[in-house]
């Protein structure tokens, strides 16, 4: 336990890494998601099969791979940046097609009606994705959107691995001076726990208000 | 029912490695705590020929040696990556280097034959694989501290070793850990060399990644203009890359054990005997020279004295 408390100050350093690198990345991934959502749903047919492509892609690579690849690949071609933001980036690009399944589904649990009613008032296909379907879309997905949250935070966890020093990483390293390794990782582990009910709370309190009732 | 309990120990520590440290090291935590079996039957080499093997007066009833005798197998925890020490050949599926020999050498001590299964640890599993039985030994460039030795037991030390400085060919002004101060350096994930840095150059910056290629990988890339590691390590490398080259000598004494089960007096005793005699016989020195000495110039070193750093 003491193993713990002596080294609070560099595991609340990791702690701080880890929750920008979520925050920042979890940004990214959103605005990307809906992007691609837009795509997917498009009356453009080249635009939905890249939408499609790009689901398909990212969500059959294992995001360690891509990130090992981003980090000592892209430099040999001459794209280098910082470690925290590279691995930022990748974890975007990675969970945004986690966000936009989440957000397609929501899209279809909007009844076609309300599409079709769109189009007779004369809304054009991007006005009435604003201002009719997206809305109505992401109140019923609230929870999965959570829940990509809560992935995504554990899947921060890999940036350890590519020399960020989040918590992981610095969770590692007190291990390594004072080989204790259970106290040390469920410390860590309770951090992420944390991080993750803490979302479920959230995102349980917002569904409870926005739900749209059918 | 031997075997029940040995998966349900793997299956506890896989769980261990999955919540705590998801994905550390591209290479070891692919499989964290997971069993790799060795073939047993495969070619026994020259090392493992001349070890010595108990007499059957040493393997005390009751003991931990009589149970991995009456087993037929010695479980070790260690590396399957690390080169010139316990890496897997590809082609024949061997466990190869100092740390391979060595466990084999001790399996034959016990048992009579070189059957060894070795357990891919990683460096933040070592101490709970050990403390719950997974594991009976530990081969894995183990450098024994105090605080270590609070959680395991260590057998030796039975190889000294030291960290030194490598950096891309043609860098000048860096010769000293001291000379790291206000640069980022590179060092591997949960190696020595971290809290090794922070003594000797506390301004540095510090970037560590998973595995030895990654480190050496990041070094070409100019992410740190020097990376630390073993010598062993770092010779092995620079023989194969001449991009890179090592410079000055090494400026830790990292002295390697054995882990053992803690408070495991009996079975440190009795490891302790047996390395005295791998010595005494020239094995070790035999050992040496197959791995290590295949890329340090000269005889095999004096073996360091059984027991003699804090800890042992």
């Amino acid at each position: 336990m003491s193993a713990l408390l002596d080294h609070l100050p560099e595991l609340w350093q990791g702690l701080i890494v880890t929750l920008q690198l979520t925050a920042a990345s979890f940004a990214g991934a959103a605005v990307l998601g809906l992007v691609i959502t837009a795509m997917r749903v498009s009356p453009v047919g080249v635009l939905r099969g890249i939408g499609t492509v790009y689901v398909e892609t990212f969500q059959n690579l294992p995001l360690l791979v891509l990130l090992v690849l981003a980090v000592f690949g892209l430099p040999e071609i001459g794209l280098q940046a910082d470690l925290l933001v590279t691995a930022v980036i990748v974890i975007a690009v990675y969970e945004a097609a986690y966000i936009a399944e989440a957000l397609r589904s929501g899209v279809n649990a909007v009844s076609a009606g309300q599409g079709e009613a769109a189009r007779a008032l004369g809304l054009t296909f991007g006005q009435s994705l604003r201002h009719v379907v997206l809305p109505q879309a992401l109140r019923t997905v609230i929870q999965p959107i959570g829940n990509v949250f809560i992935a995504l935070t554990m899947n921060t966890s890999l940036a350890a691995a590519v020399g960020v020093v989040d918590l992981t990483a610095a969770a590692n390293r007190v291990n390594l001076v004072e080989a204790q390794p259970i106290p040390i990782f469920v410390g860590a582990g309770l951090a992420y726990a944390l991080i993750a009910a803490c979302a479920g709370f959230v995102t349980g309190r917002l569904e409870r208000r926005l739900a749209v009732a059918r | 029912m031997v075997s029940m309990k040995r998966l349900a120990a793997v299956a506890a520590v896989s769980m261990l490695g999955l919540t705590a440290c998801g994905g550390t090291d591209a290479g070891n935590s692919a499989v964290p705590g997971g069993g790799q079996a060795v073939p047993g039957e495969a070619k026994t080499n020259d090392v493992v020929a001349s070890a010595p093997v108990a007499a059957a007066a040493d393997i005390l009833p009751g003991s931990t040696m009589e149970k991995i005798k009456q087993r037929g197998e010695l479980i070790v925890g260690g590396s399957l990556d690390a080169p010139l020490l316990s890496q897997q050949n590809p082609v024949t599926g061997e466990v190869e280097g100092f740390d391979a020999d060595m466990g084999k050498a001790l399996a034959k001590y016990i048992i009579g034959e070189p059957k060894v299964k070795i357990v891919n640890s990683a460096s933040e599993t070592r101490e709970a694989l050990l403390s719950n039985g997974t594991v009976d030994v530990v081969f894995q460039t183990y450098t024994i501290t105090p605080e270590r030795a609070e959680q395991v037991s260590f057998a030796g030390p039975y190889y000294s070793s030291g960290l030194t400085l490598a950096v891309k060919k043609g860098t000048t002004g860096i010769t000293r850990p001291e000379d790291l101060n206000g640069k980022t350096v590179i060092a591997g994930a949960n190696t020595p060399a971290i809290p090794a840095i922070k003594k000797l150059a506390p301004q540095a910056k510090i970037v560590t990644f998973g595995s030895d290629p990654e480190c050496m990988q990041a070094l070409k890339q100019d992410r740190g203009v020097a990376y630390v590691q073993d010598e062993t390590l770092l010779v092995a490398n620079a023989k194969k890359d001449p991009t890179v080259q090592v410079v000055g000598t090494p400026f830790t004494a990292d002295p390697y054990g054995i882990g053992l089960k803690h408070g495991d007096e009996q079975f440190k005793k009795f490891v302790n005997d047996w390395l005295k005699k791998m010595q005494d016989q020239g094995v070790w020195q035999k050992a040496w020279k197959n791995s290590i000495g295949t890329v340090v110039q000269g005889e095999a070193p004096t073996p360091p004295q059984i027991g003699s750093v804090p800890g042992s």
